[in-house]
């Protein structure tokens, strides 16, 4: 039964893919509600699995590691599940505003977004670092084919960019992948802890597969092709892209890691990796700063946020590991919302110049609300979900007196402030003449709706924190010292 | 002797990847990129690697050609005046990128010199497995009964990948569509003996997966040679619309795979554990008429296709 919903969570949404490019026009919403509503459904009997045995493995074709490949649900993976599925749902719904499935635009587009969420489920589930790598494959061009349904030139200039580092990326990690493979004889991610031995091999193939994936989830300095591509993609495909896609490469490295070389003692490397995320967090946020277009201040605030996920590996303990993954869930559901509110003041206007938005919260005040909502969250602002993870991340950096990172955490903080209100303050300023107030398209209600409802799960996330605390807690490692 | 032949195929590969790169002009370029897949595919065979030489030969250098040059092609008509330029642009990164892949195989050298090989625990269950399998070729056996995920999703990103390219097609209809030339009366009997023969080759390459080098990739993209054939003598004409026929072909290889792989489960075996060598045949040929499709698709710049002609 177990087995029948993990194969539920791909293949749904893989066979919707196929259905949607042979069934009649007019069935495609039909056939987007069968595959997407029963996705929750399959996620909760798992949840009550894993909370009581902590771990699920199912060896698929009946072949076990190493011959096979093995899927394994633990709780980090379902909670990334969660997330995934819930954003599908909630952005999918904005996204159907402007992708109506009947046209021609919805043709181009919901295939690709359902091939998308079978790659990222795939990839959460699999525990093959060969098998990573197509999921990966899967996810990368998927996301490239929603970016390029944009249209624009500028559209498609960042999807060519994000193409060609993405594969770049994708043949480091495959190299990486190759080497361990001449080393250890297997591929499985939790079988090579034991027989990956440290050494000039693999460590070669550790830093070539880190490389790659640090490309693929535009860890600065290697960002340049995400505010581009987040920037100029229609509005609910940046929301994921940024929410979700980004995210699951930065999930494999954390895997790595703290799974298959969780047994090696790896201070300087680690602190490295914090370090560019520390740059990340500054730059990122002062490039948010600078940014004249809403949409480019959101993706750039994509590159600061990310650096908080490589914190987790200086700071290296159970707190820090609860905050980077709260933290993941807290700031996927805020962006999400940024993102989507963004989309739709973009169409709305016809631009989206921070110069353009003033007065807007008298004309579009649910999408401004998400904003302000969303930006909340962002800012780690009590009672939000942001604010959980960022207050346990410095807690994590005071039990250590990693006084350092402390500072680093509260003026990522005290920036992100400084970036969001800037564009809240543009947004309530109310110019004496009213230069720009023709043309006006009010966006569909439901677009605003969903944004309006990631927002306020992401604020609900703070009010949650128990249930998410104890299943990353259960997710933890836990054999390697700080 | 064998040690001069080897030496001779790695010299002309680094310098066919040279000449590529920095080739004085792009149409040059896509020749020799051509011509460096065709000397790649020598050394796998000389590495004794027979379906990856298959492989590289008829996708790497046949099919990936085919399309460098239709997109040349179509460069010509947009931008002229890129295609005359004498030389590409070289990149400031150039030669950093350079230095640092040097260094790199420099290091993945020393590593490779240091390590003892132990011989592999997957490729040895895989030989243990085998044998039970009725399956003779091992590269088979890992694709579609041991590891058949990786196939199964490389068959979904290959579907991402036509719907991606897809997105950029756009409805382009001031293409002219290209000139049927049925005056001429030697094109009909190439045709007639040509595409016939690539139909009998790819099946050949398909069944004989099963205990030699070959599969439906490598079938797939032969096959796709005929379609790329009738396209360019305008049999094949494209269209914009995703019409039935060319749908039902995309994606035939991933439904079918999916539809066998998750039915299993109804009679209580593990997803994905195909229950036979004929369901490993079935799926191989769905797979192989969906690459060709795929590909054909890919080299016409369309979302369909329509017969012209008699």
């Amino acid at each position: 039964m177990t087995e029948a919903l993990l194969a539920a969570l791909v293949f749904l949404p893989v066979l919707g893919a196929c259905l949607l490019l042979l069934a009649p026009a007019s069935w495609r919403a039909a056939i987007l509600l069968v595959v997407t509503v029963p996705l929750p459904f399959c996620l909760l009997p798992l949840t009550v699995l894993i909370a009581d045995a902590g771990l699920f493995e199912m060896a698929l074709a009946g072949h076990p590691a190493p011959l096979g490949i093995r899927w394994r649900l633990d709780a980090l993976s379902l909670l990334i599940l969660w997330l995934n599925v819930s954003l599908m749902i909630l952005v999918g719904l904005a996204a159907s505003a402007r992708f109506a499935p009947a046209s021609v635009e919805g043709l181009r587009f919901w295939p690709l977004w359902l091939l998308l969420a079978a790659g990222i489920h795939a990839l959460l589930l699999s525990a093959d670092l060969f098998n990573l790598y197509v999921t990966l494959e899967l996810v990368t061009l998927a996301g490239i084919g929603l970016i390029a349904t944009g249209g624009s030139g500028a559209a498609l200039r960042a999807a060519m960019r994000y193409l060609l580092l993405a594969l770049m990326a994708s043949l480091l990690y495959l190299l990486g992948v190759g080497l361990v493979y001449a080393e250890a004889g297997t591929l499985d991610l939790y079988q090579l802890g034991e027989a990956l031995e440290p050494g000039l091999l693999s460590a070669t193939a550790l830093v070539l597969m880190l490389a790659g994936l640090l490309v693929k989830s535009a860890v600065f300095p290697l960002h340049a092709w995400l505010p581009a591509a987040h920037g100029n993609a229609p509005g609910p495909v940046s929301a994921l892209l940024s929410a979700i896609v980004v995210k699951v490469s930065i999930y494999i490295i954390w895997r790595l890691w703290f799974w298959t070389a969780g047994d090696w003692q790896l201070p300087a490397p680690g602190l490295l990796l914090g370090l560019l995320g520390g740059g990340a967090i500054l730059y990122g946020s002062a490039l948010a700063l600078v940014q004249k277009r809403l949409k480019m201040v959101v993706a750039y605030s994509t590159v600061a946020q990310l650096g908080y996920l490589m914190l987790i590996f200086p700071l290296s303990n159970l707190l820090a590991w609860q905050a980077a993954g709260y933290h993941l869930v807290a700031h996927g559901l805020a962006k999400a919302a940024l993102f989507v509110a963004a989309g739709n003041i973009l169409v709305s206007l016809g631009s989206d110049r921070l110069r353009r938005l003033a007065g807007l919260d008298q004309r579009l005040p649910m999408d401004v609300f998400t904003l302000a909502l969303a930006s909340v969250s962002l800012m780690g602002l009590p009672p939000s979900g942001g604010f959980v993870g960022k207050w346990l991340f410095l807690q994590a950096a005071y039990e250590q007196g990693a006084w350092g990172w402390m500072a680093l955490i509260a003026l990522g903080g005290l920036l992100a402030a400084a970036y969001l209100f800037r564009v809240l303050a543009l947004t309530c300023f109310h110019p004496r003449s009213h230069g720009h107030s023709t043309r006006l398209r009010e966006p569909p209600t439901l677009a605003s709706l969903a944004g309006l409802l990631l927002a306020l799960a992401a604020i609900g996330l703070g009010f949650a924190s128990a249930p998410i605390l104890g299943l990353l807690e259960a997710a933890w490692p836990g054999a390697m010292a700080p | 002797m064998n040690l001069a032949v080897d030496m001779l195929i790695g010299a002309g590969l680094l310098v066919l990847a040279w000449q590529t790169i920095s080739g004085r002009s792009l149409f040059r370029g896509i020749v020799l990129f051509v011509v460096f897949g065709l000397t790649m595919a020598l050394a796998w065979a000389r590495m004794g690697a027979p379906d990856l030489a298959l492989a590289e030969a008829a996708i790497g250098a046949g099919v990936t050609g085919a399309l460098m040059l239709v997109a040349f092609r179509r460069l010509v008509r947009i931008r002229p005046d890129q295609c005359a330029q004498p030389a590409l642009r070289r990149s400031r990164l150039a030669v950093p990128v350079a230095v640092l892949a040097g260094g790199l195989v420099g290091v993945i050298g020393l590593a490779v010199v240091a390590v003892e090989r132990d011989p592999a625990l997957a490729g040895l269950a895989v030989t243990e497995a085998l044998t039970d399998s009725g399956l003779g070729n091992p590269i088979t056996g890992v694709l579609l009964l041991y590891r058949n995920l990786d196939t199964l999703l490389e068959v979904a990103v290959l579907l991402a990948a036509f719907l991606a390219a897809r997105t950029v097609f756009g409805e382009d209809e001031s293409r002219p569509p290209t000139p049927a030339r049925r005056e001429v009366p030697l094109v009909g009997a190439l045709l007639a003996i040509i595409v016939p023969l690539t139909i009998l080759i790819a099946t050949h390459l398909l069944l004989a997966g099963s205990r030699e080098p070959g599969g439906a990739f490598q079938a797939g993209a032969v096959l796709a040679a005929s379609g790329v054939l009738l396209v360019l003598a305008g049999r094949l004409q494209p269209a914009t619309a995703l019409s039935a026929g060319p749908a039902f072909g995309l994606t035939l290889g991933l439904m079918l795979f999916s539809l066998v792989g998750l039915a299993v489960m109804a009679f209580g075996d593990p997803l994905l554990a195909l229950p036979g060598l004929w369901a490993v045949y079935l799926i191989e040929t769905a797979m192989m008429l969906s690459i060709a499709m795929t590909l054909v698709l890919l080299f016409a710049g369309a979302s369909g296709l329509r017969r012209s002609g008699p």
